[in-house]
């Protein structure tokens, strides 16, 4: 074979003509999607021998999830027209965008395109303010943790009654920190609701890392156990993080060679270059600190996301949780420290973890 | 702006808000209360016991000159009976080190406490501008930093005192924390978060009485209460703060300033998390010789902005093995992985040895120190295999110090 | 400076007292305290600021070429203090503060090692 064409050609599996550059070895696509499906191989042994093991897929229509998205059809398309097993079946659940963001992105045609890519899938959307629908008891919840000054009025809608307590919450960090639990408790009662025993986040390897490293520094360390690591959640639902090998630019490459989630894919906002630090929230900052520091040091970042995976769970089996996000109230055991939100004043009566009471509205900071 | 009234005095105004909780304070009540937090650390983790003899690692810096005003309030307010003293380490390193040591007698007249000077030249035989006359400006950082870890222990031994206390503060803890995550160290994550870490080989127990103390607060103690304490920038190691993890804590700081000891919170909790198997010898004891490694010892538990360099240069030599080792684990491995618990997890552990020659508690054969000293007394300065990295990174002292140890294995 | 039809008592010049710590006096010829003279008002019509302030220093007093030492973003780098009067700048209102006659402006840098 003359070199010239030696040279086009996916350093893995020796066949395939090469289209993406990962970590400096020229592949094909199939090699992403290798790597993600090996880490299915697990439902799948589950699901030979018994009822199908059921994943549900949340897609942001952001590049990762959507990514994610595109390799697991790929693979039950391949398996289906083979005539092999599945082992797994996956629901995708979108949780409209235009209800999380203020910034309101219109999605109906990402969505449509969504649906005519998949046509034979179960896909649900459902709007952020469902969250009073699917977890009920949700509204005390927030009463309590929003404290006395804000009264939520049952007489509005969902939505404005959702609107109102996040504006309740004065710093952009606390909000996006509230926003994700709250998000995650829906994506949770999504899945126990429709028979799903796994969700998939589409998290690429720098998102964890940033996910990490920001969890940290808001007080959460000890729940990158399920928040970061594959593992059990604290609501007898399986996180999985199938991307975790994979850097963001990496997904980016494979969604360029993957025509038909040009139309599905909203881009992602470049970050805006003129706000200030200290008006950026935790989650932001370091998401930017993994992205300029990603550049330089790629290891280290991926290094991040991989150190919390190697972390036991927590086994405080029947310790008390955190009413909000379900994390542990106090200290991991073992952890004789005593660093203590709020000293003082309510913590002792608390039902709110470490993390959520440092982002309640009434706290100053 | 209207003066605001302090929120515990309701009468004062108020000079200062907490990081931690926002609180608005006077001076006087700051003072107290900054007291008293530090006074509950140490009952509540039974640092001490009465008729200890104590010394305070001190080096004229803010950290260690709040350490010993406030153990000396805290000790006679208490009645700890502590028999109380500084020790100073004196690097050698003229017109930097003699200004910091002249704070620091100063402060043993002020606080009444005999101070002790143990130099480099005594310990090594070499002083640090001798060391930076033989190797140069690059890496000298490194020299410091390890005899500096060492000299603490064998000042004390020397006084027969067990147990030494050092200034590092919630931001240097912090700062470990973060650090530890990103190297992906799990036996230093298990350990750094610690209040007290001993060393087998030392039998001199180390201890931070000011973890959890914000350095924001300790700066303003020392402003509040007018302590003589002396800043500067080491001669050899000027802006060692620059691009280094210390800025993200700083960033940090200034989005939500409680988040410094939100990351000791999360790093306490994730300590007890790390798999006992790869704590390192069992108990939570922590080797004096990594505390802080790759740091300058003026620096006090700091990084010096070219770790990161130096750490993705270690994992870039590890990508090829670990990237096998991954497929071999992606082909026959999933059954082990279904089950995937505290075992199923690949971990690393480290055994804790002594040094061959000197005996001090070392993971190598051969520690640190002694290692450093061999190349010293050969007069073959190891920077000759200095490999490029880069402009910048080339100032990096733990560049250098990687490059010693594969030197060490290599010599092994 | 724009003329000023009524030289009230805050239309005379405002002596203040900056003082650097810290290790920040580094940056300032190792001078710890200096005395300014600020406008009673800026050209705009506005009074000096501690904004106004910290250009003024950077372009008036500090000969050290490491601005971003002591400036990122236009305010003072993460992790140096302000005090006003011995007051923790952010119970003044931090940037925005008017600085008076007679003030004692105080940087204290936390970043310097000891």
């Amino acid at each position: 074979m003359p070199a010239k064409e030696l040279n086009k050609i996916c350093m893995e599996c020796k066949d395939a003509e090469f289209e993406l550059t990962v970590r400096k070895r020229q592949l094909c696509r199939r090699f992403i999607a290798h790597k993600v499906q090996s880490r299915l191989s697990v439902y799948r042994a589950f699901g030979l021998d018994g009822p199908k093991h059921q994943l549900l897929l949340p897609v942001s229509l952001g590049v990762s999830s959507s990514v994610l998205m595109h390799i697991l059809n790929s693979d039950r398309q391949n398996r289906l027209s083979n005539g092999r097993p599945l082992g797994y079946d996956f629901k995708i659940l979108v949780i409209e965008p235009s209800t999380i963001a203020a910034t309101g992105v219109p999605f109906d045609k990402n969505f449509e395109a969504l649906q005519k890519n998949l046509p034979m899938h179960d896909i649900t959307r459902i709007p952020f303010h469902s969250i009073f629908d699917y977890v009920p008891e949700v509204k005390e919840i927030l009463q309590e943790y929003a404290g006395s000054k804000f009264i939520d009025d049952s007489a509005q809608s969902n939505e404005q009654r959702l609107a109102a307590f996040r504006a309740s919450i004065a710093t952009p960090t606390s909000r996006t920190d509230v926003d994700s639990v709250l998000l995650t408790r829906l994506v949770v009662e999504f899945a126990k609701k429709s028979g799903c025993e796994s969700v998939m986040w589409g998290d690429s390897d720098s998102r964890l890392a940033a996910k990490a490293l920001a969890g940290v520094a808001k007080g959460r360390g000890a729940s990158l156990t399920w928040q970061v690591s594959d593992g059990m959640s604290p609501w007898g639902v399986r996180f999985e993080y199938p991307l975790r090998d994979l850097f963001k630019a990496e997904l980016l490459q494979y969604e360029s060679v993957c025509a038909e989630l040009s139309d599905i894919v909203i881009p992602d906002q470049p970050p805006s270059e003129n706000v200030l630090t200290k008006n950026l929230s935790i989650d932001e900052l370091m998401l930017r600190y993994v992205q300029n520091q990603g550049a330089k040091y790629p290891g280290v970042m991926a290094n991040v996301a991989r150190t919390a995976n190697k972390l036991n769970p927590s086994t405080s089996g029947s310790a008390p949780t955190c009413a909000l996000c379900a994390s542990l109230l106090g200290n991991v055991k073992g952890n004789s420290g005593v660093t203590v939100a709020n000293q003082a004043e309510d913590n002792h009566s608390s039902q709110f973890c470490y993390g959520c009471m440092r982002s309640r509205p009434e706290e100053l900071c | 702006m209207a003066p605001t009234a302090c929120f515990n005095c309701k009468e004062a105004r108020a000079v200062i808000i907490r990081p931690k909780n926002r609180h608005k304070l006077c001076r006087a009540c700051f003072i107290n209360i900054f007291e008293t937090e530090v006074h509950e650390t140490i009952i509540g983790t039974n640092l001490f016991f009465p008729g200890e003899r104590v010394a305070i690692g001190a080096s004229g810096g803010k950290d260690s000159t709040v350490l010993a005003a406030v153990l000396k309030t805290l000790n006679e307010r208490y009645n700890y009976g502590l028999d109380l003293c500084l020790l100073s380490i004196d690097e050698g390193i003229r017109g930097y080190r003699d200004d910091s040591l002249e704070t620091v007698k100063r402060n043993a007249v002020q606080y009444e406490m005999p101070l002790d000077i143990l130099g480099y030249s005594e310990l090594y035989g070499w002083t640090m501008d001798q060391v930076v006359e033989q190797v140069g400006k690059k890496g000298n950082c490194t020299y410091c930093g390890v005899f500096r870890r060492q000299a603490l222990d064998r000042g004390a031994a020397r006084l027969g005192i067990k147990h030494v206390v050092t200034g590092h503060n919630a931001d240097d803890v912090a700062e470990t924390v973060m650090m530890n995550l990103l190297r992906g160290d799990l036996p230093r994550l298990s350990r750094g978060t610690s209040i007290v870490t001993s060393s087998d080989a030392s039998d001199i127990k180390r201890s931070k009485p000011l973890k959890y103390a914000y350095e924001k607060e300790i700066v303003l103690y020392a402003h509040h209460r007018q302590l003589d304490y002396f800043t500067t920038e080491c001669i050899y190691s000027p802006e060692a703060f620059r691009g280094s993890a210390r800025t993200l804590i700083k960033d940090l700081e200034k989005i939500r300033p409680s988040s410094i000891l939100d990351i000791v919170k999360s790093g306490e909790d994730m300590a007890a998390l790390v798999p006992v198997e790869v704590r390192g010898a069992g108990k939570s004891k922590q080797l004096a010789e990594e505390e802080s490694a790759g740091g300058c010892g003026s620096q006090n538990g700091r990084t010096s902005g070219g770790e990161m360099a130096a750490m993705e240069a270690q994992l870039a030599e590890n990508e090829e093995a670990e990237s096998l080792e991954t497929e071999i684990k992606l082909h026959n491995g999933s059954r082990v992985k279904a089950n995937r618990g505290p075992t199923g997890k690949a971990v690393k552990a480290q055994t804790i040895k002594h040094c061959e020659r000197c005996n001090y508690i070392s993971s190598q054969r051969i520690c640190k120190a002694c290692t450093l000293l061999d190349g010293l007394n050969r007069n073959r300065p190891k920077t000759a295999i200095e490999v490029g990295v880069g402009m910048e990174d080339e100032e990096s002292s733990s560049t250098l110090m990687r490059q010693m140890e594969r030197a060490q294995l290599s010599a092994t | 400076m724009t003329d000023t039809p009524n030289a009230g008592q805050g239309e005379f010049p405002i002596p203040i007292t900056v003082e650097f710590t810290g290790g920040l006096e580094l940056l300032f010829e190792n001078e710890r305290k200096h005395k300014v003279v600020l406008p009673a008002r800026l050209e705009d019509g506005s009074r000096p600021n501690i904004s106004y302030l910290l250009k003024y220093l950077v372009d008036n007093l500090m000969k050290d070429q490491r601005i971003d030492m002591f400036i990122m973003e236009d305010n003072v780098r993460p992790g140096i203090l302000v005090l006003i009067n011995d007051a923790d700048w952010e119970l003044e209102g931090e940037e925005a503060y008017e600085l008076q006659q007679g003030d004692n402006i105080v940087f204290v840098s936390t970043l310097h090692g000891g």
